[in-house]
C-alpha cells in the first residue's frame, strides 16, 4: 500500500461534479441517497468532522493505531538499549552500589522516550498519508468548505449520467451545483 | 437517528451558525489590534524587559546575585520552576483527559489552555537552565558521549528524568496543539486577504482541505495523542515531585508527593485558565462561546482539586506525627509555627479554605469573583512551593547551619519577568491564531445527544 492516499488529490482527475450544502442533516441524507443509487462519491469536504460520512463514502478504516503501537515498540527498544549501553556497557556507573542491570529507576526515561517516539512517529505517518505538507498547493473546490459549507465531489466516468446525478443532488437539498474539469470551474446552478 | 438534546444546556449560546462562529472568532485576527490588546501587549513587553535585565545581571555577575546559599540552595528559582510547570498542566489535562472522558465543554477552552501549557513550560524551563550557573554547558544534561565534556548522564537521577519528562511534555504538547490548529489555520488561509497572511497561513495549513478521509484519521490521531498525553501529564509532575521525594530532606521524603503534586498542578493550571478566560471572554466578546456553564465547570474542578491538595496537606502533617520521626515532626511544626508561618498559612488559606466558596452556585457563576479567586489560587500555589522548598531547607539536621532566606531583587525580577514572557506569547497567540477551536465548536452547536 502506498503511504500517500492518492484519493486526496484532485490532480489528473476526470470531470468532477460538485454539490454544496449548508446543513449536515441534509448532506447526510443526500450522501446516503447518492450512494444507494450506485453513485460513487469521490470525497466530501466539511469545515468540521461530520460523523458517519466516512462510512457512507466507504473510506477504509485507518491503521494509525497499529502504526502508533509499532512506533512505541521502536521507542521503548531504543531507550532501553541507549540506557543499557551508556550505564552498563560503555561506562559502568556505580550508583549507591546498585546492580548494573535494569532497575526501576530507568523506567521514567524509557516511558518518556516511548511516548515521544510514538507521538512523533505516528504524526509523521499521519501527515504523510494525508498529503499534509508545508507549502503544498491547496486543492479546494469551494473557498467556503473550511468555513460554513459542506461540499460533495463526484468524479464522473464515461458511463455516468451527469444530468441524473445533478438532479439527484438538487432534489436532496444542494444549494449550488458546479463542475470542475482541468482546472476550470463551471457554475451549474 | 440523531436527536437535539432538550435537557442539556447549550454549550454555545446565541443561536450561532457556522459562519457566525468563523466571523466572531476570527474578528481579532482579521482586524487591526484593539486598544485593550495594545495596552496589554505593551505591559507584557515591559515585564519582558524586566526579565531581560534580571537575566543579564544573572549571567554577567553569576548566580551569586541570587540569595540562594547554604543551606537554601533552591529558593525562588525552583519555586518558580515548579509553579510554572504546574500551570502548564491544565492545558493537556483539558485537551487530553477531558477528550477521553468525552467532555464536550472542553472545546471552548482547550485551545487557549494548550497554548498556556506551552508558554508556561517555556517559562518553567528558564529557571533550572539558569540555575545551572554555567548555562553554556547546559547540554551536559543531555545523553551525549563522554568526549563532549562530561560523563554519560546518570539515569538513576530524578533531575535527569526531569530533562526527559519536560522536553517530551513540551514537544508532545506543541505537536498536539499544532495538529489541533491545522483545520482552523486553513479557515484563516481562506479568509485572510493580505498576501503575506495568505502565504503564512497557507504554509502552516499544510494544504488542509477538510476531506472526510482526513477528518476520520484526524479524529483518530487526536484520540491516540490524548491517550498518550494523559499518562504523560501525570508522569511529568510525578517526576518533578520525585526531585524532592527521593531526597532525605525532612518534609520532602514522602510517598504522598506524586499524587499531591499532580492534583496541585491541575488546581493551579485551572486557576490560570480561569484568569485568562474570564478576561478573554469579556474583552474579545466570546461570552456565547465561553459561557457561565464553562466557568461553572472549571470552578468545580478547582474546588475538587483544591480539596485534594488540602487533604494532602493534612495527611502529611498527620503522617509526620504518626511516624514518630522527630526530624519529620519538627519540619512540619516549623512550617506551621516557625519563622515562615505566614507563608504556610497563606498557602492553607488560599488553597484549602478559599476554594470551598465554590460550593455556592453564585461564586461559580460570577465572573469577577471567579477572576479574583483564580488569582488567590495561584498566589496560594506559589506559596505551596515556597513552603515545601524553603521551610524544609532553611533548618536541616545541623542547627548551626540554620539560616533565613528571602529572594533578592534579581530573583524577584526573574519571576515577574516570566509573566512578561508568558503574556507576550499569549497576546501574540490571541492576535494571530484563533483562541477558540472553531472546527470543534462548529461540530457541537446543535447540542446533539
Amino acid at each position: 500500500m502506498a503511504i500517500v492516499d492518492k484519493k486526496l488529490t484532485l490532480r489528473n482527475r476526470n470531470k468532477i461534479l460538485v454539490g454544496v450544502w449548508e446543513d449536515e442533516d441534509n448532506l447526510l441524507a443526500a450522501a446516503t441517497a447518492l450512494t444507494a443509487a450506485g453513485i460513487h462519491i469521490h470525497d466530501i469536504y466539511t469545515p468540521y468532522p461530520v460523523h458517519g460520512l466516512d462510512r457512507i463514502i466507504n473510506a477504509r478504516r485507518s491503521k494509525l493505531a497499529r502504526i502508533a503501537f509499532f512506533c512505541a515498540l521502536i521507542g521503548l527498544t531504543l531507550m532501553t538499549t541507549m540506557i543499557w549501553y551508556m550505564s552498563v556497557y560503555d561506562w559502568p556507573m556505580n550508583v549507591g552500589n546498585k546492580p548494573l542491570r535494569f532497575t526501576p529507576s530507568w523506567s521514567p526515561v524509557m516511558f518518556e522516550g516511548t511516548v515521544l517516539c510514538t507521538a512523533f512517529g505516528m504524526s509523521f505517518f499521519f501527515f504523510w498519508r494525508n498529503r499534509l505538507v508545508h507549502g503544498i498547493k491547496n486543492e479546494i473546490l469551494d473557498i467556503r468548505q473550511t468555513d460554513n459549507r459542506l461540499v460533495v465531489a463526484v468524479e464522473t466516468t464515461s458511463n455516468m449520467d451527469e444530468k441524473a446525478i445533478l438532479t439527484m443532488m438538487r432534489k436532496n437539498g444542494a444549494l449550488e451545483l458546479k463542475s470542475f474539469h482541468k482546472g476550470v470551474q463551471t457554475i451549474l446552478k | 437517528m440523531i436527536h437535539d438534546s432538550i435537557l442539556r444546556d447549550r454549550l454555545v449560546t446565541g443561536d450561532k451558525t457556522s459562519s457566525d462562529v468563523t466571523r466572531d472568532i476570527l474578528r481579532p485576527i482579521l482586524n487591526n489590534p484593539s486598544k485593550s490588546w495594545k495596552i496589554g501587549f505593551t505591559i507584557s513587553v515591559i515585564f519582558l524587559g524586566i526579565f531581560a535585565i534580571s537575566l543579564f545581571n544573572t549571567l554577567w555577575n553569576g548566580i551569586g546575585v541570587w540569595n540562594i546559599n547554604k543551606s537554601v540552595m533552591w529558593g525562588w528559582d525552583i519555586t518558580n520552576f515548579v509553579f510554572w510547570i504546574g500551570i502548564g498542566h491544565a492545558g493537556t489535562l483539558i485537551s487530553a483527559v477531558l477528550l477521553l472522558f468525552r467532555q464536550k465543554w472542553r472545546m471552548s477552552i482547550n485551545r487557549s489552555a494548550e497554548a498556556m501549557t506551552i508558554f508556561a513550560v517555556v517559562c518553567a524551563a528558564m529557571f533550572p537552565v539558569f540555575h545551572m550557573g554555567r548555562v553554556w554547558v547546559g547540554y551536559w544534561a543531555l545523553p551525549l558521549p563522554n568526549a563532549f565534556g562530561s560523563l554519560w548522564v546518570n539515569f538513576n537521577s530524578p533531575l535527569l528524568w526531569d530533562v526527559f519528562a519536560i522536553s517530551t511534555y513540551f514537544s508532545v504538547s506543541l505537536l498536539f496543539w499544532y495538529i489541533g490548529l491545522i483545520p482552523d489555520i486553513a479557515t484563516i488561509r481562506d479568509k485572510v486577504t493580505s498576501k503575506l497572511g495568505k502565504a503564512m497561513y497557507g504554509f502552516f495549513s499544510m494544504g488542509w482541505t477538510g476531506s472526510t478521509r482526513t477528518w476520520a484519521r484526524y479524529e483518530l490521531i487526536s484520540l491516540i495523542l490524548a491517550g498518550l498525553s494523559t499518562p504523560l501529564v501525570l508522569s511529568v509532575h510525578t517526576i518533578v515531585s520525585t526531585d524532592f521525594a527521593t531526597s532525605l530532606v525532612p518534609g520532602w521524603h514522602t510517598t504522598i508527593f506524586p499524587p499531591y503534586f499532580v492534583a496541585g498542578a491541575i488546581f493551579s493550571g485551572f486557576g490560570m485558565v480561569a484568569s485568562l478566560l474570564v478576561v478573554a471572554r469579556k474583552v474579545m466578546n466570546y461570552e456565547n462561546y465561553i459561557t457561565i456553564g464553562h466557568l461553572d465547570a472549571m470552578c468545580k474542578i478547582i474546588m475538587v482539586t483544591g480539596s485534594i491538595v488540602g487533604i494532602a496537606y493534612l495527611t502529611e502533617f498527620f503522617i509526620a506525627w504518626y511516624s514518630g520521626n522527630e526530624y519529620e515532626q519538627y519540619a512540619f511544626a516549623n512550617r506551621a509555627f516557625g519563622p515562615y508561618w505566614w507563608a504556610y498559612w497563606s498557602m492553607m488559606s488560599c488553597n484549602l479554605i478559599a476554594p470551598q466558596v465554590f460550593w455556592f452556585r453564585w461564586a461559580r457563576t460570577t465572573p469577577w469573583f471567579i477572576f479574583i479567586m483564580s488569582i488567590v489560587v495561584n498566589v496560594g500555589m506559589w506559596f505551596e512551593r515556597f513552603v515545601i522548598i524553603v521551610t524544609s531547607l532553611h533548618r536541616d539536621y545541623l542547627p548551626s547551619s540554620w539560616v533565613m532566606y528571602s529572594g533578592s531583587l534579581t530573583e524577584v525580577g526573574l519571576f515577574l519577568g516570566t509573566f512578561g514572557i508568558f503574556f507576550t506569547f499569549f497576546f501574540l497567540f490571541a492576535k494571530f491564531l484563533p483562541v477558540i477551536n472553531m472546527s470543534e465548536i462548529k461540530s457541537i452547536m446543535r447540542n446533539r445527544e
